[in-house]
């Protein structure tokens, strides 16, 4: 298996399963815990993963399709296609408001709502990495996803993405209260570093 | 540039001397907090009778006189307002008899920088953890040096949550250390846990573990909140060391202390081949060399106030403070 990346909690390979193009994304075991924290964080966590990924699908979200879950591993397709932030073709931000705007309706939260976790492949733009999604209605995680791309994005691009978002999610107008909010309280930039 | 320097933010009264980075002293005495808590009026009584003893044991220890000291450095917060007066108050008193420069410093920015200093690393995460206090911090150039705070806990500090349980199950508090002692013999029982990021959370973790007491062994409880609430700081102090790509962490501040969390760091270190460092535990502890390390910088970089400007804030962010 081909390794793609490492972030701070999985690895994700290259694999193939039941003759598909696939990845697997691992949960890695970490030294420092003990075996029942680690055990218990690492399952729970893969499991609200997978569920958040089903739950952005059934919205109407364009998501790797999964293909088979194991204690620690979520196996999914495998998309051809660029991370939007090394993506050099030019990418509609009003697509990827109305991606946004699906996900808030159905009341999933991304949680690192970041270029890193967009391919972009040809007309089509796939969420990925819902290692920190969350399920709820809580209106200051969907303004820190809002807030997320805003600060990775140019203003133009932002602009773009916040007025297809607000025709889309008929509950917008509070996220957009909460994300002025957020940037007045002032310590918001540390989360943009990913 | 020998210069004198002194804490009172909470439960204890340190002084220290340095000259050129030196520590010369570094002199303590402490309200006994025991199961009474912290009450503020106390403790300031308590450092008030023991200010001009513990500034006699630096100076004698040090092997200066008064009049040899050139620079006053003090504690201007975060800390309990009533405590950090008596500081302020010795501070301004020497100063003003000497006629030497005098400069507030942050608490904070004073644990992470001895640190920094006694483990010999460059530019490393700092993770802060005190009673009052737990913060993940990296060093940034602008607006102007400071520690910008990458994630801190939403509620309560560390220590506080700890001591909080200790006196759950009536044991004596003590910053983590006695839930330690009884950690040794216990066994796992699941408890919440809350990371969001860099950020963390320890009430739920603190309330359930409560509303176990009396029904699983004090052993087990303390085993597993301790275990629990450390595993979320390691978690989180990973994650901020793989997104800012840092290769080096120390660990500083009052439960800095505890091996067992040492070891838990070290380890996330030693999987990712970081460095990784931390004080003796003199300089985890509140005490007045850190303060007269920093200040003997801030001093040498002209950053001095005038006496009529030295004030002191309990809230004094360490993102609002100026590091030389
Ligand atoms: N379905 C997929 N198809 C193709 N590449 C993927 C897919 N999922 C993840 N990747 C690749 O793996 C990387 C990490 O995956 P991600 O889910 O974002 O994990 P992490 O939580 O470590 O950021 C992505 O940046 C991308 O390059
Ligand atoms: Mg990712």
């Amino acid at each position: 298996m081909r390794q793609l990346s490492e972030g701070a909690e999985a690895k994700v390979f290259e694999t193939e399963i039941f003759g598909v193009k696939s990845v697997v994304k691992s949960r890695q075991p970490k030294a420092y815990r003990i075996k029942e924290i680690d055990e218990e964080l690492r399952r729970t966590r893969t499991k609200k993963e997978a569920k958040a990924m089903l739950r952005a699908k059934e919205a109407g979200v364009e998501v790797p399709g999964l293909l088979a879950l194991g204690k620690f591993s979520i196996y999914m397709e495998r998309l051809s296609g660029k991370l939007l932030k090394d993506t050099k073709s030019k990418v509609s931000y009003a697509k990827i408001g109305v991606m946004l705007a699906k996900m808030h309706a159905a009341n999933v939260v991304h949680g690192d709502f970041t270029p890193a976790n967009i391919i972009i492949d040809g007309e089509k733009a796939y969420v990925i990495d819902f290692g920190l999604a969350e399920i709820g209605e809580s209106v200051e995680n969907k303004a820190l996803d809002m807030l997320l791309m805003k600060r990775s994005v140019s203003q133009k691009q932002y602009k773009e993405l916040a007025s297809t978002y607000a025709k889309t999610y008929s509950d917008s107008k509070p996220v957009f209260a909460r994300l002025a909010d957020i940037e007045r309280r002032g310590r918001y930039q540390i989360r943009s570093l990913a | 540039m020998l210069v004198i320097g002194i804490e009172s933010s909470a439960h204890t009264f340190g002084v220290g001397i340095v000259d050129n980075g030196r520590m010369l002293a570094n002199e303590k005495m402490m309200y006994d907090v025991g199961s009474r808590g912290m009450i503020p009026a106390k403790v300031a009584e308590t450092h008030v009778k023991n200010a001009s003893t513990v500034i006699k044991m630096a100076l004698d220890k040090a092997g200066v006189t008064m009049k040899e000291i050139e620079g006053v450095g003090y504690t201007k917060g975060p800390g309990i307002g009533a405590c950090l007066q008596i500081g302020q108050l010795s501070a301004k008193t020497i100063a003003n008899a000497l006629g030497v420069g005098i400069v507030p410093v942050n608490h904070a920015v004073a644990h992470v920088e001895i640190t920094k200093h006694e483990s010999g690393l460059k530019d490393p995460i700092a993770l802060y953890v005190s009673g009052g206090n737990s913060q993940i911090l990296k060093m940034a150039d602008s607006p102007f040096k400071h520690y910008q705070i990458l994630g801190e806990t939403f509620d309560v500090g560390i220590g506080n949550m700890l001591d909080a349980f200790a006196r759950e199950i009536r044991l004596k508090p003590a910053w983590g250390s006695t839930v330690a002692k009884l950690a040794e013999k216990g066994s796992y029982v699941p408890m919440p846990y809350t990371v969001k990021g860099m950020d963390f959370a320890f009430t739920g973790l603190l309330t359930y573990a409560s509303s176990l007491a009396g029904k699983k062994s004090n052993e087990d409880l303390c085993y597993s909140i301790q275990e629990t609430s450390f595993s979320m700081l390691c978690e989180a102090t990973e994650r901020a060391l793989l997104l800012t790509n840092s290769d080096e962490l120390e660990v500083c501040g009052g439960v800095a202390q505890s091996t067992r969390l040492q070891e838990m760091l070290r380890c996330v270190c030693k999987e990712h081949g970081f460095q990784f460092g931390a004080a003796r535990n003199e300089y985890n502890a509140d005490n007045g060399g850190m303060i007269a390390y920093v200040a003997e910088r801030m001093l040498k970089d002209d950053r001095g106030e005038p006496l009529g400007r030295c004030d002191i804030q309990q809230r004094y962010r360490i993102d609002k403070a100026i590091v030389v």
